[in-house]
Protein backbone atom coordinates (compact mmCIF):
# COMPACT_ATOMS: atom_id res chain seq x y z
CA UNK A 1 0.00 0.00 0.00
CA UNK A 2 1.27 3.56 -0.75
CA UNK A 3 2.44 6.81 1.20
CA UNK A 4 -1.31 8.15 1.44
CA UNK A 5 -3.05 5.66 3.22
CA UNK A 6 -0.75 4.98 6.22
CA UNK A 7 -1.01 9.08 6.64
CA UNK A 8 -4.72 8.65 6.29
CA UNK A 9 -4.17 5.92 9.29
CA UNK A 10 -2.13 8.44 11.28
CA UNK A 11 -4.04 11.00 10.76
CA UNK A 12 -7.11 9.91 11.63
CA UNK A 13 -5.42 8.18 14.78
CA UNK A 14 -4.06 11.56 15.79
CA UNK A 15 -7.91 13.33 16.05
CA UNK A 16 -9.38 10.65 17.03
CA UNK A 17 -6.52 11.45 20.19
CA UNK A 18 -6.95 14.83 19.96
CA UNK A 19 -11.12 14.48 20.45
CA UNK A 20 -10.33 12.27 23.23
CA UNK A 21 -8.12 14.62 25.16
CA UNK A 22 -10.90 17.54 24.89
CA UNK A 23 -13.85 15.49 25.60
CA UNK A 24 -13.18 13.09 27.82
CA UNK A 25 -13.82 14.06 31.57
CA UNK A 26 -11.67 11.36 33.26
CA UNK A 27 -7.76 11.63 33.66
CA UNK A 28 -7.30 7.87 32.67
CA UNK A 29 -9.30 8.73 29.38
CA UNK A 30 -7.27 11.53 28.75
CA UNK A 31 -4.03 9.47 28.90
CA UNK A 32 -5.76 6.78 26.81
CA UNK A 33 -6.05 9.53 24.29
CA UNK A 34 -2.32 10.93 24.67
CA UNK A 35 -1.25 7.24 24.17
CA UNK A 36 -3.38 7.68 20.58
CA UNK A 37 -1.33 10.82 19.56
CA UNK A 38 2.05 9.24 20.19
CA UNK A 39 1.47 6.29 18.21
CA UNK A 40 0.26 7.85 15.50
CA UNK A 41 3.56 10.73 15.49
CA UNK A 42 5.50 7.25 15.73
CA UNK A 43 3.75 5.84 12.35
CA UNK A 44 4.29 8.99 10.67
CA UNK A 45 7.75 8.72 11.41
CA UNK A 46 8.35 5.24 10.07
CA UNK A 47 6.05 5.93 7.05
CA UNK A 48 8.59 8.37 5.90
CA UNK A 49 11.80 7.14 6.52
CA UNK A 50 10.02 4.04 4.25
CA UNK A 51 8.94 6.04 1.66
CA UNK A 52 11.22 9.15 1.42
CA UNK A 53 14.56 8.26 2.24
CA UNK A 54 14.47 4.77 3.44
CA UNK A 55 17.12 5.13 6.05
CA UNK A 56 16.78 3.97 9.73
CA UNK A 57 16.58 7.06 11.73
CA UNK A 58 12.82 6.80 11.28
CA UNK A 59 12.61 3.82 13.00
CA UNK A 60 15.32 5.74 16.11
CA UNK A 61 13.24 8.26 16.35
CA UNK A 62 10.17 6.29 16.88
CA UNK A 63 12.00 3.92 19.30
CA UNK A 64 12.49 6.79 21.17
CA UNK A 65 8.91 7.89 21.55
CA UNK A 66 8.12 4.87 22.81
CA UNK A 67 10.35 5.21 25.71
CA UNK A 68 8.80 8.70 26.18
CA UNK A 69 5.56 7.58 26.60
CA UNK A 70 6.13 4.33 28.59
CA UNK A 71 8.04 6.86 31.32
CA UNK A 72 4.89 9.39 30.65
CA UNK A 73 2.32 6.96 31.80
CA UNK A 74 4.22 5.47 34.70
CA UNK A 75 4.66 8.85 36.25
CA UNK A 76 1.24 10.03 34.88
CA UNK A 77 -0.62 7.05 36.56
CA UNK A 78 1.18 7.75 39.33
CA UNK A 79 0.26 11.11 39.56
CA UNK A 80 -3.36 10.33 38.61
CA UNK A 81 -3.19 7.76 42.06
CA UNK A 82 -1.86 10.11 44.36
CA UNK A 83 -4.26 12.73 43.21
CA UNK A 84 -7.05 9.94 43.87
CA UNK A 85 -5.64 9.01 47.57
CA UNK A 86 -5.76 12.47 48.76
CA UNK A 87 -8.88 13.55 46.96
CA UNK A 88 -10.89 10.41 46.10
CA UNK A 89 -11.81 11.82 42.42
CA UNK A 90 -10.49 11.47 39.07
CA UNK A 91 -12.62 13.89 37.07
CA UNK A 92 -10.49 16.28 35.80
CA UNK A 93 -12.23 19.71 36.70
CA UNK A 94 -11.59 18.49 40.33
CA UNK A 95 -7.81 19.30 40.05
CA UNK A 96 -7.76 23.21 40.71
CA UNK A 97 -5.00 23.24 43.40
CA UNK A 98 -1.29 22.52 43.58
CA UNK A 99 -1.40 21.65 47.32
CA UNK A 100 -3.47 18.75 48.31
CA UNK B 1 -1.23 -8.47 -1.98
CA UNK B 2 -0.49 -10.23 0.90
CA UNK B 3 0.85 -6.60 2.50
CA UNK B 4 -2.06 -5.13 0.94
CA UNK B 5 -4.66 -7.58 3.02
CA UNK B 6 -2.36 -7.30 6.30
CA UNK B 7 -2.55 -3.75 5.72
CA UNK B 8 -6.08 -3.96 5.75
CA UNK B 9 -6.61 -5.52 8.41
CA UNK B 10 -4.20 -3.94 10.59
CA UNK B 11 -5.60 -0.52 9.67
CA UNK B 12 -9.25 -1.32 10.19
CA UNK B 13 -7.85 -2.56 13.64
CA UNK B 14 -6.59 0.76 14.45
CA UNK B 15 -9.08 2.90 13.44
CA UNK B 16 -12.00 0.93 15.07
CA UNK B 17 -10.44 0.36 18.46
CA UNK B 18 -9.31 4.28 18.40
CA UNK B 19 -13.20 4.88 17.63
CA UNK B 20 -13.73 2.51 20.46
CA UNK B 21 -11.72 4.28 22.66
CA UNK B 22 -12.89 7.33 22.62
CA UNK B 23 -16.76 6.77 22.77
CA UNK B 24 -17.19 3.75 24.86
CA UNK B 25 -18.70 4.30 28.14
CA UNK B 26 -16.88 1.41 30.34
CA UNK B 27 -13.47 2.82 31.15
CA UNK B 28 -12.10 -1.02 31.06
CA UNK B 29 -13.66 -1.51 27.78
CA UNK B 30 -12.06 1.69 26.47
CA UNK B 31 -8.27 0.21 27.31
CA UNK B 32 -9.05 -2.93 25.55
CA UNK B 33 -9.93 -0.74 22.86
CA UNK B 34 -7.17 1.25 23.31
CA UNK B 35 -4.90 -2.54 22.67
CA UNK B 36 -7.15 -3.14 19.94
CA UNK B 37 -5.29 -0.14 18.45
CA UNK B 38 -1.67 -0.23 19.54
CA UNK B 39 -1.74 -4.35 18.09
CA UNK B 40 -3.08 -2.74 14.38
CA UNK B 41 -0.24 -0.06 14.89
CA UNK B 42 2.55 -2.28 15.69
CA UNK B 43 0.79 -4.38 12.23
CA UNK B 44 1.11 -1.32 10.55
CA UNK B 45 5.03 -1.07 11.44
CA UNK B 46 5.33 -4.57 10.33
CA UNK B 47 4.18 -4.00 6.61
CA UNK B 48 6.20 -1.07 6.49
CA UNK B 49 9.43 -3.26 7.01
CA UNK B 50 10.29 -1.96 10.63
CA UNK B 51 10.16 -5.25 12.58
CA UNK B 52 12.50 -4.05 15.76
CA UNK B 53 9.54 -0.84 16.06
CA UNK B 54 6.75 -3.49 15.95
CA UNK B 55 7.89 -5.75 18.54
CA UNK B 56 9.40 -3.53 20.65
CA UNK B 57 5.58 -1.71 20.34
CA UNK B 58 4.29 -5.46 21.52
CA UNK B 59 6.54 -5.88 24.39
CA UNK B 60 6.20 -2.06 25.86
CA UNK B 61 2.73 -0.70 24.90
CA UNK B 62 0.71 -4.38 25.01
CA UNK B 63 3.21 -5.75 27.90
CA UNK B 64 3.60 -2.62 29.82
CA UNK B 65 1.80 0.32 29.23
CA UNK B 66 -1.82 -1.30 28.87
CA UNK B 67 -1.16 -2.72 32.19
CA UNK B 68 -0.19 0.35 33.79
CA UNK B 69 -3.86 1.96 32.18
CA UNK B 70 -6.00 -1.24 33.45
CA UNK B 71 -4.41 -1.14 36.95
CA UNK B 72 -5.12 2.55 37.28
CA UNK B 73 -8.51 2.07 36.35
CA UNK B 74 -8.93 -0.85 38.53
CA UNK B 75 -7.62 1.10 41.39
CA UNK B 76 -9.79 4.41 41.21
CA UNK B 77 -13.31 2.57 40.27
CA UNK B 78 -13.63 1.25 43.77
CA UNK B 79 -16.37 0.69 46.38
CA UNK B 80 -16.88 4.79 46.40
CA UNK B 81 -17.68 5.34 42.47
CA UNK B 82 -20.50 7.00 41.32
CA UNK B 83 -20.34 9.86 44.06
CA UNK B 84 -20.72 13.38 43.60
CA UNK B 85 -18.46 16.37 45.12
CA UNK B 86 -19.44 19.40 46.54
CA UNK B 87 -20.30 21.05 43.35
CA UNK B 88 -22.57 18.54 41.62
CA UNK B 89 -19.91 16.48 39.78
CA UNK B 90 -19.94 13.02 39.40
CA UNK B 91 -16.53 11.69 40.84
CA UNK B 92 -15.52 8.77 38.71
CA UNK B 93 -16.89 10.40 35.53
CA UNK B 94 -16.82 7.98 32.57
CA UNK B 95 -17.95 10.18 29.42
CA UNK B 96 -17.98 14.12 28.73
CA UNK B 97 -20.71 15.75 27.86
CA UNK B 98 -22.48 17.61 24.78
CA UNK B 99 -20.44 20.39 25.27
CA UNK B 100 -17.11 19.12 25.47
CA UNK B 101 -17.90 16.64 22.63
CA UNK B 102 -18.84 19.34 20.10
CA UNK B 103 -15.56 21.52 20.99
CA UNK B 104 -14.11 18.31 20.14
CA UNK B 105 -15.54 18.05 17.25
CA UNK B 106 -14.82 21.81 15.91
CA UNK B 107 -11.38 21.21 17.15
CA UNK B 108 -10.73 17.93 15.45
CA UNK B 109 -12.11 19.29 12.45
CA UNK B 110 -9.44 22.68 12.93
CA UNK B 111 -6.45 20.33 13.44
CA UNK B 112 -7.53 18.13 10.11
CA UNK B 113 -7.81 20.88 8.00
CA UNK B 114 -4.56 22.19 8.86
CA UNK B 115 -2.89 18.80 8.57
CA UNK B 116 -4.30 18.39 5.19
CA UNK B 117 -2.87 21.81 4.02
CA UNK B 118 0.73 21.02 5.60
CA UNK B 119 0.23 17.21 3.17
CA UNK B 120 -0.17 18.41 0.09
CA UNK B 121 3.60 20.27 0.15
CA UNK B 122 4.44 16.55 1.76
CA UNK B 123 2.96 14.61 -1.03
CA UNK B 124 5.42 15.82 -3.34
CA UNK B 125 8.46 14.39 -1.56
CA UNK B 126 7.27 10.38 -1.72
CA UNK B 127 9.39 8.09 -3.59
CA UNK B 128 6.48 6.79 -5.60
CA UNK B 129 8.58 4.65 -8.15
CA UNK B 130 9.84 0.79 -7.03
CA UNK B 131 10.29 0.55 -3.45
CA UNK B 132 13.09 -1.14 -1.93
CA UNK B 133 13.02 -4.37 -0.71
CA UNK B 134 12.58 -5.38 3.20
CA UNK B 135 15.66 -5.75 4.86
CA UNK B 136 16.36 -6.78 8.52
CA UNK B 137 16.58 -3.76 10.67
CA UNK B 138 17.91 -5.15 14.16
CA UNK B 139 21.55 -4.83 13.37
CA UNK B 140 21.72 -1.50 12.07
CA UNK B 141 20.04 -0.06 14.67
CA UNK B 142 21.82 -1.25 17.51
CA UNK B 143 25.21 -0.50 15.93
CA UNK B 144 23.26 3.23 15.04
CA UNK B 145 22.33 3.15 18.48
CA UNK B 146 25.96 2.45 20.12
CA UNK B 147 28.17 5.36 17.25
CA UNK B 148 25.30 7.62 16.13
CA UNK B 149 22.81 8.13 18.58
CA UNK B 150 24.32 7.01 21.73
CA UNK B 151 23.72 10.50 23.11
CA UNK B 152 20.37 10.14 23.06
CA UNK B 153 20.39 6.18 24.05
CA UNK B 154 22.09 7.43 27.29
CA UNK B 155 19.96 10.26 27.78
CA UNK B 156 17.47 7.58 27.44
CA UNK B 157 18.42 5.65 30.19
CA UNK B 158 18.84 8.84 32.72
CA UNK B 159 14.88 9.48 31.94
CA UNK B 160 14.00 5.71 32.56
CA UNK B 161 15.84 5.95 35.63
CA UNK B 162 13.99 9.07 36.79
CA UNK B 163 10.96 8.07 36.11
CA UNK B 164 11.03 5.18 37.52
CA UNK B 165 12.21 6.61 40.85
CA UNK B 166 9.80 9.50 39.95
CA UNK B 167 6.55 7.21 39.93
CA UNK B 168 7.85 5.31 43.03
CA UNK B 169 8.10 8.20 45.31
CA UNK B 170 4.74 10.08 43.96
CA UNK B 171 2.59 6.99 44.67
CA UNK B 172 4.01 6.04 47.74
CA UNK B 173 1.26 5.35 50.42
CA UNK B 174 0.06 8.13 52.81
CA UNK B 175 2.02 8.76 55.95
CA UNK B 176 -0.19 9.21 58.99
CA UNK B 177 1.98 10.82 61.17
CA UNK B 178 5.11 13.39 60.40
Amino acid sequence: MGFYSYLVVSTILFVLGIVAVLARKNIIAILLGLELILNASALNFVTYTRFVNNNIDGHIFALFIIIVAAAEAAVGLAIVLRFFQIRETIHVDDATQLQG
Amino acid sequence: MFDTILFIFAALAAIVGGILTISVKNLMHACVFLLLTLLGVAGLYLTLGADFVGVIQLVVYVGGVVVLMVFAVMLTSGSNAQKVNRFGMVKIPTMGNFRTYTLAGIFAALILMSIIKLYRNVFSMARLEKLPEYYPTVSKIGHSLVSTHVLAFEISSVLLLGALVGAAIISRPKREMR
